[in-house]
Order: structure tokens, then C-alpha cells, then sequence
């Protein structure tokens, strides 16, 4: 796997008492607006995840997923992991599961290209 | 003061895009790998990878930044700046108004960091050239679009820009060249890539056809996509091929002699150059004699991507690329291994 292709972030999963919250990496080499990103899809140990009410957070800010499409001027640095809060995810410290995320991303200069990248990785909860 | 004689060479940190994204340097480590290993001092820094500020830089981080570049004896000469006009997928594009903006926001911090110039692109449209002409201007800050695959100098966007360039005849709007534009063949390293993940032969036969025509790549792109569909090929190996259509074009490397004059900085675009220190898919010893005898004095900054889909050493691949840039501004002939 190529670095520009890694999306689920070193962080990996961790139980909070909000939900499961997942690092994800940005599959590009520059960041880009939250807003040409895409979470397609998220499943743990096979089995899809609701994500109606899934919450991106970003350094100090969060907004809903179901927002991400307005988000043109909240930068995700290419560098820094965002994590994906899910609510109706509870998972205990130490578990393993396997965990697959599917991001899109059309970058905002090029018209027509739509970039698909899945990932499934086995990660111990934090 | 050094007195330019011809083109100057450099790097963009964008060469190191896989030792970037993986955080084995943060900005002050890789800005003195570069030094250090004597690949500067000239560079160009694209805004949207490395500052985490872009496109609004705080007086502070400005500071800091232009005391990183004194410290490591470098000389920032271009940041590159995105014409993000497609904000929202499938809708319409942000409004004139708002992109004009868009980009006085990012020059501002270029500028506020002490690079010299900014790289915009095509994504700007024409038509707003004269809303930014003045203010590049009075800030004295010279933008050049990127001329990248698939545009070149005969493409209907370069022609329409060229107009406008030409009636607006502003000493701060340019040219500059990305040499991927003017490739002789997808680079054999992409193609090996895809095959190391297992790409089918005929899907790679299929992209090397449909990569020789002249279409807009995403036209390339949809009918790759409808011959894997049909043939039911994995969607990884789609990707790993329609890459090509996206960062390469098969024009006349001669073409660039139409773009001597305003050409203000350059993309040194390579793949990978070989122990005989020539590059595998961009005729270099043709393109380079055209700046140097056209009396092009600024910079082409060696810009590795080979890391779109492979890991090999960008420091390595950099230093090759500079001393072949080095041997043919020369005039002198390839040396064999």
C-alpha cells in the first residue's frame, strides 16, 4: 500500500464514552476541503454501520458527516488523522475487530475525477 | 548577488510526498534533509501540502517559516497555490467572485512567507485574469498556471489564456511548463506498478492505446472504465492505470518553444531517471535546450512523482535528476554507466 493510499489513520480505533472514533488519513497529496470528501462506507467485523449519525472531528471542530458536503472552507491537513465518531458504536478497550472504511474524493481542480479508496486493516481498540 | 546566467535548478518539496504523508519529517526536517544533502537551495513549496494555515498563514507562522528557510541557507522561490473551483462535487462551480478571493488569500500568504511567485491553474478561468493581474501586481507577486497533461501549448485552454495574457500584457501573469504534458510514454515504472498488483496485461495494453489519443483525460478515463467493466477487472487495478491519463500527455516537446517568453518558473515533472542519467518517459534533451536557448533564467524545480505509485528513494531520484538537468543545460551528451 502506497502512503497516499493509507486512509485509516495510525491512530486507529478507540472506545470513548461518545462512541467508537476512528482515524481516517486523507488518500491525496495535498489537503483539501472536507467538502469533496466522501465517507462511503464503514464496516466493523463485516457488517455495514449506521452513519446517519456519524460526527467528524478535526483538530478543535466537529460537524456532522451528513454536513461534510458544506464543510468548502474547513481544510483537512493532509498530515493530521480526522476521526469519525460513531455514536452507535460501543466497543470495549482491547478488543480486535476488523474494520473496513471506503473514502471518495474528487479534487476541486480537476473536474470529473473522483478517486475511490477502500481499506480494511484488523485494529485492538484503544 | 549572483547574476542568473540560465536556468537555475531546485526542488519542490512535492518530491517528497511519500516521506511527507508517512510524517517521517515534519517541515523544518525536511527542509534541512534538502539542504543538507545540497538539492536546494532553491524551492518551491505547494501552500495546500505543507502549511497547515493555507490558505489564510498567520503573521506568526510566516515568521517562523522565513526564519526555517534563513536557517537551512534556502531560497523559498515558489509556493504553489490550488484554483479550487469545483468545491461541491456534481454541483455547480463556487461563484467568480468567491474564487478570485479564493486566490488573493493564498497569494497574501505567499507572499506574508517571502516567496517570490505562485503557481495557480487552469481550474481559474480566463475571464478573471483581469480581477487578478493588478493585484498580482501591486504586491509584486508574478503567477504562472501550470501548463500540465493533458494541456499544452497548442491546447484550446492555453490558446484562450494566451489571449488574454496577451491583451492584458501584465509583466505578474506567466507560464509554467510541467513537462508531463510533453511525455514520449506512459513511464515504464507506472506500468510495472500496476502489474505488481497484479493489473492484467490486456487492461495495461488497453490504457497504453487509449493514453495515445487526444481526448480530455477524464473522456480517457470513462472509456478505460467501461473496458474494465465489461471485462469485470478489479476496481484497484482500474485506478492504478487511469492515473496515467491524469498526470501524462503525448504532445510535441517542441511546442514549449510557443511559451518561451512568459514561461516564469518550471516544473522539472520525471518518473525516474536511469543509471545512464537519462529519464524514462520525458524527452529531456529535447525540452531544456528550448528554455536555455530562449533565455529562461528562473527555475525548474525537480518534481519527482513517481511516488503516485511507487516508494523508491525521492532524495535519490532528485539528485539524479538535477545532475542530468546540470549535464544537458550543459550541452553535454549522456555518459554511459
Amino acid at each position: 500500500m502506497l502512503p497516499v493510499e493509507r486512509i485509516i489513520g495510525e491512530e486507529g480505533l478507540e472506545a470513548t464514552e461518545r462512541g467508537a472514533r476512528l482515524a481516517m488519513r486523507l488518500p491525496w497529496y495535498r489537503s483539501l476541503p472536507f467538502s469533496v470528501v466522501e465517507v462511503a462506507s464503514v464496516k466493523l467485523d463485516g457488517t455495514d454501520v449506521d452513519l446517519t449519525d456519524a460526527v467528524v472531528e478535526f483538530d478543535d471542530h466537529s460537524f456532522p458527516l451528513a454536513e461534510i458536503g458544506e464543510q468548502t472552507n474547513a481544510f483537512w491537513f493532509v498530515r493530521d488523522s480526522a476521526f469519525l465518531l460513531l455514536p452507535q458504536v460501543a466497543l470495549q478497550k482491547d478488543e480486535s475487530h476488523e474494520v473496513s472504511l471506503l473514502l471518495k474524493i474528487s479534487p476541486p481542480y480537476i473536474p470529473g475525477m473522483t478517486r475511490v479508496n477502500p481499506m480494511t486493516a484488523t485494529l485492538t481498540v484503544a | 548577488m549572483t547574476i542568473a546566467t540560465g536556468p537555475q535548478v531546485g526542488v519542490t518539496l512535492y518530491a517528497f510526498t511519500n516521506e511527507w504523508l508517512t510524517r517521517q519529517f515534519d517541515l523544518d526536517g525536511l527542509l534541512g534533509e534538502v539542504a543538507k544533502r545540497g538539492l536546494g537551495p532553491n524551492i518551491e513549496i505547494i501552500g495546500f501540502q505543507s502549511f497547515k494555515e493555507f490558505p489564510d498563514v498567520s503573521d506568526d507562522f510566516a515568521s517562523y517559516f522565513k526564519d526555517l528557510i534563513a536557517k537551512h541557507g534556502l531560497n523559498a522561490v515558489s509556493c504553489a497555490i490550488n484554483s479550487d473551483r469545483f468545491m461541491k462535487p456534481g454541483q455547480q462551480p463556487i461563484d467568480d467572485a468567491d474564487l478570485v478571493e479564493y486566490h488573493k488569500r493564498q497569494i497574501r500568504s505567499a507572499k506574508k512567507m517571502g516567496f517570490k511567485l505562485t503557481r495557480s491553474q487552469f481550474a481559474l478561468p480566463a475571464h478573471l485574469l483581469s480581477e487578478l493581474a493588478p493585484f498580482c501586481e501591486d504586491i509584486e507577486m508574478p503567477m504562472g498556471v501550470e501548463v500540465h497533461a493533458p494541456m499544452w501549448a497548442g491546447h484550446p485552454a492555453v490558446l484562450e489564456y494566451r489571449e488574454v495574457y496577451e491583451k492584458l500584457n501584465s509583466p505578474a501573469l506567466g507560464w509554467i511548463p510541467d513537462f508531463g504534458g510533453t511525455a514520449r510514454a506512459i513511464p515504464p515504472s507506472l506500468l510495472d506498478a500496476a502489474r505488481a498488483i497484479g493489473t492484467p496485461e490486456a487492461l495495461i495494453d488497453a490504457t497504453k492505446d487509449i493514453w495515445q489519443g487526444a481526448e480530455a483525460s477524464y473522456v480517457k478515463a470513462g472509456k478505460l472504465r467501461a473496458f474494465a467493466q465489461d471485462k469485470g477487472y478489479d476496481q484497484a487495478h482500474l485506478q492504478a492505470c487511469t492515473l496515467a491519463f491524469f498526470i501524462l500527455s503525448n504532445n510535441d516537446p517542441q511546442s514549449w518553444a510557443e511559451l518561451v517568453d512568459r514561461t516564469i518558473h518550471i516544473h522539472g515533472k520525471f518518473y525516474g531517471v536511469n543509471d545512464e542519467g537519462v529519464e524514462e518517459a520525458i524527452p529531456y534533451e529535447d525540452i531544456l535546450p528550448i528554455f536555455r536557448d530562449g533565455g529562461f533564467t528562473g527555475t525548474i524545480v525537480s518534481e519527482w512523482e513517481g511516488h503516485a505509485y511507487c516508494a523508491v528513494d525521492a532524495f535519490e531520484q532528485v539528485r539524479r535528476h538535477q545532475a542530468m538537468c546540470r549535464r544537458i543545460l550543459a550541452g553535454e551528451p549522456v555518459v554511459a554507466a
